[in-house]
């Protein structure tokens, strides 16, 4: 991207909360970054490693159970429970990672989807984690450190300097050797080994980070919202909605899931406005119909799309 | 001798593919693997770069033993092989996917681009450096992928079949690229059915044929070999070349 480009990016990501002034755009622009924090986290293992995972919402609920947990149990501050959900995150990946990155075909995607469903179940029926009712956090705070803000602000700017961190940490992993190795090994599995890439060994690296900042957006998650049951910590769609935003903005691209989360999160939000409660399974045949659309029209995303169409205007000047 | 490969027998289940093929590879050779369909030459070859451990028999490069070494063990040791069907990463630019192959002997990135760019010149492909590998035709991406084996600095290369399909000028270009891969000083074993490729450039040829090793000699020799004619190159082909009395 041009300096220019980099300038108006930063200019609209930090203005944009200060330009409305109204909390409804606040808490847009806050679900949109954490959105694009889960869904940036997801590109590292599914984007740039081609090992597609549905089950995130495992670490996304780990990280989010455990600052509630930390403060249910010793009432500390929520701030305690990140490591420890990154920490839990970590041995899920591991433990996931290590005999299912080594399959060829479907095996990890299979794995991911049936250890978040499985934990789900195990959450929704242990009372230790408040089971179906789940947890909840501080109402008021007793300090900063609770991270309990009236106005979303604070928590869009939390949330930025979080995804600045993961898009810095992802960019540089692009150009190095293990981003070309990783992404290599997305392109052939046969043809990287036989060039000594490292396969299983990076595919892991990858998965362990993308646990640690998805289990980060779900602890974030959990500060902005105060409460998180099985449903909304580990299920299937908080995974599918990561995929999907990565896939529309374009995965295995720096920014493909920041322009994703821009565009399904302010259509997500407006046709919950629109239907109200009513139009929950409206949600679905969103997500149905966009899946569809992704796979038969821009299986790279609408990144690819731009720079396709930019390919073609510049032919037909030249 | 660079490689040694002594009684190399693979198995799978009931079914013997390899029944005993032997092959001396000295430094600097070009050797030409030939044979009809399911002979056994692509399996004598994956137990060659490690794809497959034999069932019987040694492989042993510059006298140690690599039989059942993984094939990251043997591009280490120096073999670099190409695939039947080009393998190149297809999301990759041309130079990214060199690359890749630079960074086994380069680790920095900075080192690694050099010795890949070093190699685009080499190979040809420098003015597409940065254009993604699946921007290419069958025989750029064939051209690609003996380019990425080249960045890993290989003594011996193997490349299956890499100039299958291509167009008679295609594949002057590619014997071209082939000589001067030889006369940078690595050793070549190719896998081919194109009978002029293997004529042109193999110094000694081996043929296979329902696993065995039927024939070995020069190229002259072998086109007028009876057992060769009989399995593989077939009378009316002898005929044409006048090699057959």
């Amino acid at each position: 991207m041009r300096r220019a480009g980099w300038v108006a990016l930063a200019a609209v990501l930090l203005l944009f909360p200060l330009s409305f002034n109204n909390p409804y755009y606040e808490q847009l622009g806050s679900l949109v970054l954490l959105a694009a924090i889960s869904a940036s986290a997801w590109n590292l293992i599914g984007g740039f490693a081609g090992q597609v995972s549905v089950g995130n919402a495992v670490f996304f609920g780990a990280g989010a159970y455990m600052p509630l947990l930390f403060y249910k149990l010793w009432q500390v501050s929520p701030l305690l429970g990140f490591p420890a959900g990154i920490a839990v995150s970590l041995v899920i990946a591991v433990v996931i990672g290590i005999p299912t990155l080594r399959l060829s075909g479907h095996y990890f995607s299979m794995a991911t989807i049936a250890v978040a469903e499985l934990i789900r179940i195990v959450v929704s029926n242990w009372d230790f984690l408040g089971a179906a009712i789940g947890l909840t956090g501080p109402a008021t705070p007793r300090g900063w450190w609770d991270l309990v803000f009236r106005s979303s602000n604070p928590y869009y700017y939390m949330f930025l300097a979080v995804l600045v961190t993961l898009l810095a940490i992802t960019y540089a992993i692009q150009r190095s050797r293990f981003g070309y190795d990783l992404r290599a090994s997305r392109g052939g599995e046969r043809a990287a080994r036989s060039l000594v890439v490292p396969v299983s060994s990076y595919t892991l690296y990858a998965f362990m980070l993308s646990a640690t900042f998805t289990s980060l957006a779900g602890s974030l998650y959990v500060v902005k919202f105060g409460f998180i049951d099985p449903g909304s910590g580990f299920g299937i769609l908080v995974s599918i909605n990561m995929v999907l935003i990565a896939a529309l903005g374009g995965a295995g691209r720096l920014f493909g899931p920041l322009l994703g989360a821009a565009i399904l999160i302010p259509l997500q939000t407006e046709t919950n406005n629109l239907f109200g409660g009513g139009g929950t399974g409206l949600t679905y045949i969103l997500y149905g119909g966009i899946i569809v659309l992704i796979a038969r029209f821009e299986p790279g995303g609408l990144f690819e799309m731009w720079d396709r169409l930019r390919a073609k205007w510049g032919s037909h000047a030249a | 001798m660079l490689l040694r490969a002594e009684d190399v027998q693979m198995d799978f289940g009931g079914f013997r593919a390899l029944s005993g093929a032997s092959l001396d590879i000295a430094q600097g050779e070009i050797i030409g693997l030939i044979g009809p369909n399911g002979a056994g030459k692509s399996t004598f070859f994956n137990c060659l770069v490690g794809d497959l451990t034999p069932s019987g028999g040694r492989v042993l490069l510059n006298e140690h033993d690599v039989t059942r070494a993984t094939p990251e063990a043997h591009a280490r040791l120096g073999i670099g092989r190409s695939f039947q069907v080009p393998a190149t990463f297809e999301d990759l630019t041309i130079l990214e996917n060199v690359m890749v192959g630079a960074f086994l002997r380069h680790a920095r990135v900075r080192e690694a681009r050099a010795q890949a760019q070093r190699v685009l010149e080499l190979t040809g492909l420098d003015a597409l450096a940065d254009h993604k590998a699946k921007s290419l035709g069958t025989p750029g991406r064939k051209r690609l992928e003996i380019a990425r084996v080249l960045a890993t600095e290989p003594k011996l290369m193997l490349l299956d079949e890499a100039l299958a399909g291509l167009t008679p000028v295609e594949v002057q270009q590619a014997i071209e690229l082939v000589r001067r891969i030889h006369r940078s000083g690595i050793t070549l074993v190719i896998v081919e059915h194109v009978m002029e490729v293997i004529l042109t450039l193999a110094e000694r040829v081996v043929v296979f044929n329902q696993g065995k090793v039927i024939a070995r000699g020069t190229p002259a020799e072998v086109v007028n070999d009876e057992a060769v004619i009989d399995a593989y190159l077939g009378h009316s082909h002898a005929r044409r070349h006048g090699k057959h009395a």
